[in-house]
């Protein structure tokens, strides 16, 4: 973006700052009330964990019943924080990458009211008794195309901006933010009307719901992940991407293999057979996308460590990136056919996965997207190193912990499941230390977000500091502020972090 | 490359999984035909398509509604998909009265009458799917079976070895009332003072009746048989 031409630098700055403008209520709208049902989904994470090994704990009413409290826990954590987030990360990297202001913030803002109103009416459904009973799909059947019609409001601006774009080059970001764009309303409304609209055989809808889970989680929410940190990468390093062509072979890779994924939770099941085991297939194979992309953008972002270890933004995505190195790893581990699918295909582990996608990758890419995107938008710095820091080490810890119980627990109880010679209880006994240790967890990442929904409520009533010098987490003793020297006016341009 | 070109390589790699597994198989799975029985090998004639009675639509909603599916399976696989044929009351009974080892693996004629099947996701709990046997023949012995699922309702840790079940409690099924001459019918035998009693609201009794269907384990024709042939006694 910098150019030797001191004027076209500063039009950049300018469009950049104008961008920046036109998007910060509907960015930081998303921002906060996703933040808001992060806290939501948390809590009611830590009550749904906690009747897992305490069945005792706030059983005398109907709406906190286990099977309520755990589904309004995923769904909020899906519709309310993740599907917020993107929205919040898709329209401003898009209005930056196809250097367009955003001329229909109000259109935004008021569609974004009414998803947010989607998914109030949701979760009460599913509290007051009457969820649908089918997976991530919860919400009562009214709401499926509210959800939609908002969906589009919001992101069809986007596209438009990259159609009538100036010409120039297609970044890598935006291959994967227009994958994700396309393919989820397609697979939203594949699924809503196949399960809610026309009747079908009750087995085959169960198939099409585990489909909808991975679909979901590697068609739209990674691709999203991984065009945001493909964009935080090179933007805050200052360098190129490692490697096009490698960039080229995790997006195909992942566009061709992740459409046969999920089905491998039915294997056994009386569906046609090739279903489930090219589920399972799949599913192993999405080892390749996700190892080939977190190999280019480690690499980019290693290309300067002193940038890696001082910026908010790249710490949170390279933890990210780890998470999902873990997660291209467990997907291989936990779907091979003759000898660790049966065990983990019901058994807590299911639950370890979806969490280390959603919040060990997903969710800790958009804090680093957060990170980055909010102290342009609201021309704020955060205020505090340390709130950041505890944020992060906390979050990694609670989230490795939840991992690692829900995945070995999952193991654990699955060989317990399989040993048919013993009673059954022994198989729940074996799950039960695994469950304790997951509400532990779950309490750790409240704790860690507390920090984080803090300084985002400051920031968003700007109370951040005024400075354009960033917060870096290095504490570097050659300046006379603890943030640094102040910097120029312009805080958008990649090299913010002190050019030595 | 084009966006025209990208958008058609997104739906190229995209629509054909969608159409090889979700589209075709949910058109042929649509309608499942009944199996024709055949006189040399099933030893009976006519069709096999089994029905289930009970409120099954009513119990599958608030089956579904209070979640049972996070913890429960409906799901007996195949030996090759796992080992649930060996255990001995999950599939059938290993040893019924009068039929023998009923165990047999779940079909696609098992949820008659239901619009999603809740194979589960997670096995915290056992798996249903002849939960109804095990209750007539093992759990309620000599005892009315529906009544005994109230009460696993109210407390699944009321018999004193379930101690350790971790299964919620469905007490929000159950209202207090005051009893008008003799006991309900269906009131439970704890709970209440001697005016009042527990009995099931319209939920509790829907799920008891649909559980009370859970008896997938019938003689299924030769062509949806892949067990071994089971030695005669």
């Amino acid at each position: 973006m910098s150019s030797a031409n001191p004027t076209t630098a500063d039009q950049d700055a300018l469009l950049r700052a104008g961008i920046d403008r036109s998007l910060r209520h509907p960015v930081m709208f998303f921002l906060t009330s996703g933040a808001a049902w992060l806290a939501v989904s948390i809590v009611l994470g830590i009550i749904a964990s906690a009747k897992v090994h305490s069945p005792g704990f706030l059983s005398g009413c109907g709406c906190f019943t286990y099977g309520r409290v755990f589904p309004a826990h995923i769904n909020a954590f899906i519709y309310g924080w993740g599907f917020q987030a993107t929205f919040a990360v898709i329209i401003w990297l898009m209005a930056r990458l196809s250097r367009k202001e955003c001329t229909a913030a109000g259109l935004i803002l008021t569609a974004g009211h009414v998803w947010n109103f989607g998914v109030l009416a949701g979760l009460l459904g599913i509290l007051s008794g009457n969820g649908t009973g089918m997976p991530w799909l919860e919400f009562p059947a009214f709401t499926w195309p509210v959800l939609l019609v908002s969906y589009f409001a919001i992101l069809i601006w986007s596209f438009i901006q990259f159609r009538v774009r100036p010409e120039g080059h297609v970044y890598i970001s935006q291959w994967y933010l227009l994958a994700a764009m396309i393919w989820f309303p397609w697979i939203f409304i594949t699924v809503n009307t196949l399960l809610h609209c026309i009747p079908g055989h009750p087995l085959m809808a169960a198939g099409i719901n585990a489909w909808y889970k991975s679909a979901l989680m590697f068609l739209y929410f990674t691709p999203v992940a991984l065009g945001t940190a493909y964009y935080l990468a090179p933007k805050v390093t200052g360098r190129p991407v490692y490697s096009y062509t490698l960039a080229k072979l995790g997006f195909w890779s992942l566009a061709i293999i992740a459409p046969w994924a999920g089905m491998q939770k039915l294997a056994g099941a009386p569906i046609p057979y090739f279903l489930p085991y090219l589920g399972a297939a799949a599913t192993v194979m999405l080892f390749v996308p996700a190892i080939a992309a977190a190999i280019n953008l480690l690499r980019t972002m290693m290309a300067s460590p002193e940038i890696l270890s001082a910026s908010p933004s790249l710490r949170f995505t390279s933890a990210g990136i780890g998470g999902l190195i873990l997660l291209g790893i467990a997907a291989v581990f936990l779907n091979l056919p003759d000898s660790t699918l049966p065990m983990t295909q019901f058994s807590m582990s299911g639950y370890g996965f979806e969490i280390l996608t959603l919040y060990g990758f997903f969710s800790f890419v958009m804090f680093g997207a957060v990170y980055f995107i909010v102290p342009r938008v609201t021309r704020r710095e955060w205020l505090s190193r340390r709130l950041i820091k505890m944020h992060f080490l906390l979050s990694i810890y609670g989230i490795i912990s939840v991992a690692m119980f829900a995945l070995l627990g999952g193991l654990e109880q699955g060989i317990g499941q399989e040993d048919w010679r013993q009673p059954w209880e022994a198989a729940a006994t074996r799950a039960y230390p695994y469950a304790l240790g997951t509400t532990l967890a779950w309490c750790v990442i409240l704790f860690s977000n507390v920090f984080f929904f803090f300084h985002l409520t400051l920031m968003w009533l700007r109370l951040g500091r005024r400075s354009s010098h960033p917060t870096l987490l290095a504490v570097t003793h050659s300046h006379a502020s603890p943030h640094g020297e102040e910097g120029d006016i312009d805080n958008a341009g990649p090299g913010h972090a002190p050019a030595h | 490359m084009s966006l025209r070109t990208f958008i058609l390589g997104l739906s190229a790699s995209f629509g054909i999984a969608w159409l090889t597994i979700i589209v075709v198989p949910f058109l042929k799975m649509r309608d499942l035909a009944p199996v024709q029985l055949s006189e040399a090998t099933d030893g009976a004639t006519g069709i096999f398509f089994p029905k289930r009675t009970g409120r099954v639509a009513d119990g599958a909603r608030v089956y579904a509604e209070n979640g049972c599916y996070l913890c429960h399976t409906q799901l007996i696989r195949p030996t090759y998909a796992g080992n649930d044929l060996y255990r001995e009351d999950w599939a059938g009974l290993k040893a019924d009265a009068d039929r023998g080892d009923t165990r047999r693996e779940t079909t696609a004629y098992d949820f008659f009458g239901e619009k999603f099947a809740q194979i589960g996701i997670s096995r915290m709990g056992p798996d249903l799917s002849n939960l109804a046997r095990r209750v007539e023949t093992i759990y309620a012995v000599g005892k009315d079976p529906s009544q005994w699922l109230f009460a696993h309702l109210y407390n699944p840790r009321n018999e004193p070895k379930r101690w350790k079940s971790t299964c919620p409690s469905f007490r929000f099924m159950f209202d207090e009332q005051a009893i008008k001459g003799n006991r309900s019918a269906d009131a439970l035998p704890f709970g209440g003072d001697e005016n009042t009693e527990l009995v099931p609201n319209s939920d509790a009794k829907a799920l008891v009746s649909y559980l009370m269907s859970m008896k997938k384990d019938q003689a299924v024709p030769v062509s949806l048989n892949f067990s071994p042939l089971k030695k005669a006694k």
